[in-house]
């Protein structure tokens, strides 16, 4: 196994645009953190505040490591090179337990980095003009601690869907396109019928609640860390069944 | 030690193998020939565990690929050069192969220098020529100096000295003890590379045997004779019942007799003779014959 995550680990570093999406999920909050702390009047912001902008952008971050995850495994279809990989490791499940320790592993990393950074970013900007930033507790913290563990879920489920679809553009989509646009559609719709409290349901929705920085106006959701489990049982149902997939299919 | 032993497979309703079994013995090189669509890539990857056979299966040494620990070290195999993602480097790809197996990552750069392609390590398989995937192909193969090798059309887009030098590859493989399966649809460079041979058609076997014998079995054989008086020696021939047929005023082509019979007739009437010798068809032409009846794509006549 540990043959199999070093041989993973080389694949994933030797791949350029790998780099080039992690300095892009990177940079992301820490540009709009750093223009935030620059330009915002110092004063209006402490550090729950920073928290929370520290934690939704870095939802972006997350979901981003999800497209680096699920390319990861697409283009190794895409390029064949699922067939040396499984010619030199034939136990699929040790290949695909290896991409699963490997996606989570970066997406908590990734996560993590960015939170910290941005988080120790903001406030030495906004207290360098006079503002009082710290460390909040509580909620605020938690919900940074909470997207860390939403990046890492997120990575699980590209890879997952990744090794459902198989294609990057079809997978990436329906990655994308399932928080944006399937969630909405089917609480709008269950909202229709009566269903009031079937948002709280949605598995990605769910996720969103490890992020949250204030649990009291999120009293729709499952809360921070039941809706994180949802979230992280439907991914690991999706992740199974990708790796049935994998594992009873042609390679 | 390959053994192949009732390998089936279906596509849809389609038998791409059916029931195709042989065994390739080390220390030669065995051809793996058939045309187009016969079912040979597709035989080596249920071999390999790639595609999941709908019955039976291959062993090497006793052994299903599946239960090998560190198959490179017994297994090298090149099913398609193409299988590598064109944004690594050539020494990035052989890398994570040689982890996976837990061979040094040293050993990327050994094969590299022994394919000949040491100082392309480095660029992005994007850049490479078909030969040089080909050459990286073959150097993954030999990362873990297994004792098998298997490879689809290894000479694809080499250049004659690359096509000589996978022929040299192999043939010194084979010297080593190795065992060495290889597909081919170059029948000229089968016929100076192989030894053995396994030719299949539309999924099934057609013959195992030796290169000499699959000619001898299935290719054309003639007598040359070349004589001032060929003319009146074809027609005592042919009186004789054989099959003449004049290459030009002094040379004959004669099927039928052997070339003994020949002789012995040209010296009883006193005809000289300046040649005469047996004459064999081509593996070609034996291969042709041998799977007329399984051609999956038969071209139309040019008119």
């Amino acid at each position: 196994m540990i043959a199999t995550l070093r041989s993973e680990w080389i694949k994933f570093r030797t791949v350029r645009m790998n780099g080039v999406l992690t300095i892009i999920a990177v940079a992301f909050p820490l540009v709009i953190v750093g223009l935030t702390a620059l330009l915002i009047d110092a004063d209006d912001m402490d550090g729950g505040d920073l928290a929370s902008l520290v934690s939704g952008t870095s939802i972006i971050t997350g979901m981003l490591l999800g497209v680096m995850a699920a390319a990861g495994i697409t283009s190794e279809f895409g390029f064949n090179t699922i067939r040396p990989t499984f010619a030199a490791t034939p136990r699929r499940m040790r290949v695909i337990s290896a991409k699963a320790v490997l996606s989570i592993a970066v997406g908590a990393a990734v996560g993590a980095a960015v939170v910290v950074v941005s988080f120790a970013l903001g406030a030495t900007l906004l207290n360098g003009r006079d503002g009082d930033v710290s460390l909040p507790a509580g909620d605020a913290r938690m919900g940074m601690v909470g997207v860390v563990v939403f990046a890492a879920i997120v990575s699980l489920l590209g890879l997952g869907l990744g090794m459902l679809i198989r294609s990057t553009p079809a997978a990436v989509a329906v990655l994308i396109l399932w928080p944006l646009v399937a969630e909405g559609l089917v609480a709008g719709i269950l909202f229709a019928a009566g269903i009031e409290d079937a948002g709280k349901w949605l598995p990605y929705q769910s996720g969103l609640a490890l992020s949250n920085t204030d649990s009291s106006a999120a009293s729709d959701t499952l809360g921070r860390w039941t809706g994180g489990a949802y979230f992280l049982a439907v991914t690991v149902a999706v992740g199974a069944f990708g790796a049935w997939s994998v594992s009873t299919r042609d390679a | 030690m390959i053994s192949v032993n009732g390998l089936t497979k279906r596509f849809g309703s389609k038998f791409a193998v059916a029931n195709l079994s042989f065994d390739v013995r080390p220390g030669r090189v065995t051809g793996f020939l058939g045309p187009n669509g016969s079912g040979k890539s597709t035989s080596m990857r249920c071999m390999l565990g790639l595609d999941l056979p709908d019955a039976g299966g291959a062993t090497f040494g006793g052994r299903p690929y599946q239960q090998l620990e560190h198959p490179l070290h017994e297994v090298g195999a090149l099913l398609d050069a193409g299988y590598v993602h064109p944004g690594r480097s050539g020494r990035n790809h052989l890398r994570w192969l040689a982890a996976s197996n837990g061979l040094p990552l040293s050993r990327a750069d050994d094969a590299l220098s022994t394919v000949g392609l040491a100082d392309a390590g480095g660029k992005r398989v994007r850049t490479y020529s078909l030969g040089m995937k080909q050459r990286l192909g073959l150097a993954g193969v030999l990362l873990g100096d297994p004792g098998t090798v298997i490879l689809d059309e290894p000479a694809n887009g080499l250049d004659p000295e690359g096509i000589r030098w996978i022929r040299d590859v192999l043939r010194f493989l084979a010297g080593q003890g190795k065992t060495v399966l290889v597909s081919s649809h170059l029948l000229s460079e089968m016929a100076l590379m192989a030894n053995d041979l396994v030719v299949i058609g539309k999924g099934q076997l057609i013959e195992q045997c030796t290169v000499d014998e699959l000619v001898q079995r299935y290719g054309d054989r003639w007598v040359k004779v070349t004589s001032p008086r060929a003319q009146q020696l074809g027609e005592m021939l042919q009186a004789g019942g054989a099959t003449v047929q004049a290459v030009d005023d002094t040379t004959i082509e004669v099927r039928g007799p052997s070339a003994a019979e020949v002789g012995e007739l040209a010296a009883r009437h006193q005809v000289v003779l300046h040649e005469l010798s047996n004459q064999t068809g081509s593996l070609e032409d034996a291969f042709l014959k041998a799977t007329e009846n399984v051609q999956e794509y038969q071209a139309g006549a040019l008119r």
